[in-house]
């Protein structure tokens, strides 16, 4: 009898007895499983398999430190680590809402047979980029070393920071799956968007970088990038890595914020539209 | 309610059938979202009620689309009905066929836990019921090969072979029977009268009469979406040949 009890799923119950986000904890080890399949399936066959994951960001570094340090001459001191600092979170950021938003298409055979929350998906999309996003960060830090970039305390933010950031990337992701669902053209669009943001984001310049000047189009500019959220996201990591110190009290916070209020606001109008899905797929 | 007991309220589930289909925002746009309101219900099932008790074993029989799958579908909680409700008590292993999550690329032993969190399964609770699952599967030499290099009744085995374990109050089985060979059909429908001894409720889709009266006493004859009979199975079955014959009318439309 005890074995029967120990063998119970909390998670096979009647579906409306529990609430949307226990349902999702419920099924953290569906999401976990997930995420190993999708790394087991994206490196087989491939003999160097998740080294890959470091030699991606680690032959990329090497491009853009020999093209920005040797041949552009840039004027910043190791630009290689200003960029890579701003462009491994974003990498991050677009390839997880890219991938994740077809996440309940490409699952669609599973979602018409087996009741499970759907938001698991999306979710362990998100939960394998942040695998390789965490494991792009060991080149960068050799990269560091190799540079003499300087080492502070700050770089223990780093992990806060990378919760942060993977809190909004999941509020997006779910937001974006969903509504790929009804409009299949959402994916285009969201692929044309992320290449405007690419370059309206901190990424390859920075605030500080800017300077002032009095056109109206540059105080456009500065205004969206006063509302962009990854203005926000994007120095949790810079902020350590490349400027060696925390970031400030109030851009953590915002950045938190906005993080809690997109998952909060993605996990809602998902929950709200998943039942609808199996009449769209 | 009882652990096993499934309660179905006049019961009905709409798609909504467009004239044109719109799936990309440009078209909705340009129509000004007019699709939304031409679209026309159709119901797959409607005014469908039906108590089934704990550890009864029921047959639903009908013809292609006569609904008996978005029956099952909302019974296994994959579809919310439009109308009514379908209340289900106690865990359902609530696979529509057999082997649905399983992933082609990864191995028997893998699918066994992934399959066991799709249902709700730890890794740690699947571990204890690893080795029945093999055993009873017969595919202790192939589990830790891809499964797309299965025969689909090994696949179907391997399917039915979790389906088993993880002790439903309510089990659905959709067609799975007439897969694998002859000798495992048997141990899979001895497994299914084991089940009956200890009280899980059986919902069974069949085409095959055999099937169907060997295991289910009771069957509920589905027909265009409406319950055209519900009751013994050798009624059941006549009054299901009797539909099939006779003339029937078109699917129920009607403008929404």
């Amino acid at each position: 009898m005890t074995e029967m009890a120990e063998s119970t799923p909390a998670a096979a119950l009647p579906p409306a007895r529990r609430s949307a986000v226990g349902e999702i904890l419920n099924y953290r080890q569906l999401v976990a499983m997930l995420v190993v399949r999708e790394l087991k399936v994206r490196y087989k066959r491939s003999v160097l398999g998740m080294l890959w994951t470091m030699l991606n960001p680690l032959l990329l570094m090497v491009v853009y430190t020999v093209v920005f340090a040797t041949i552009m001459r840039s004027p910043q001191r190791n630009f290689a680590i200003f960029l890579l600092s701003g462009l491994l979170p974003w990498l991050f950021f677009s390839t997880a809402v890219l991938q994740g938003l077809t996440s309940i298409l490409t699952n669609q055979e599973l979602i018409r047979k087996v009741r499970v929350p759907q938001a698991v998906f999306p979710l362990s999309v998100v939960g394998s980029n942040l695998v390789n996003f965490a494991l792009s960060l060991v080149p960068l830090l050799v990269l560091m070393a190799a540079l003499r970039q300087r080492f502070t305390p700050a770089l223990l933010f780093i992990p806060a920071g990378v919760f942060i950031l993977a809190v909004f990337t999941s509020g997006v992701t779910l937001l974006f799956s969903t509504f790929t669902v009804f409009f299949r053209d959402v994916r285009h669009l969201t692929e044309v968007l992320l290449q405007m943001l690419l370059y309206l984001s901190p990424v390859f310049y920075d605030l500080q970088l800017l300077g002032q000047r009095s056109e109206w189009w540059f105080r456009a500019f500065r205004l969206f990038l006063r509302l962009n959220p990854l203005s926000y996201l994007l120095p949790l990591l810079r902020d350590p890595v490349y400027y060696g110190r925390l970031p400030s009290l109030p851009v953590v916070g915002i950045a938190s914020l906005e993080a809690a209020l997109m998952l909060a606001i993605g996990f809602v109008v998902f929950h709200r539209l998943a039942p609808r899905h199996i009449h769209y797929l | 309610m009882k652990n096993g007991e499934i309660r179905i309220r006049d019961a009905g589930v709409s798609y909504r059938l467009y004239r044109e289909k719109v799936s990309t925002l440009k078209e909705a746009v340009v129509n000004r979202f007019r699709h939304l309101r031409s679209a026309e219900v159709f119901w797959a099932l409607r005014h469908v009620s039906l108590d089934i008790q704990a550890g009864e074993a029921i047959a639903l029989v009908g013809h292609n689309g006569s609904g008996k799958s978005t029956l099952l579908k909302t019974i296994a909680g994959v579809l919310d009905p439009s109308e009514g409700e379908v209340l289900v008590q106690g865990r359902i292993s609530p696979m529509i066929e057999l082997g649905a999550g399983f992933d082609p690329e990864l191995s028997g032993r893998d699918n066994i836990f992934l399959n066991g969190a799709l249902l709700g399964f730890s890794r740690k609770q699947m571990e204890g019921k690893f080795d029945r699952i093999v055993a009873f599967s017969e595919l202790a030499d192939f589990i830790d090969m891809p499964i797309k290099n299965y025969s689909s009744g090994m696949y179907a085995r391997l399917g039915f072979a979790i389906a088993q374990d993880v002790e439903p109050d309510v089990l659905i089985v959709d067609e799975v029977l007439a897969v694998g060979d002859e000798r495992f059909q048997e141990k899979c429908k001895a497994r299914i009268r084991d089940f009956r001894a200890t009280g899980v409720t059986f919902c069974f889709v069949s085409h095959s009469s055999e099937a169907a009266k060997e295991l289910c006493p009771r069957a509920a004859v589905l027909h265009h979406g409406r319950l055209a009979f519900d009751g013994p199975i050798e009624q059941g079955w006549e009054r299901y040949r009797e539909l099939e014959r006779g003339p029937t009318p078109g699917p129920q439309i009607e403008a929404g």
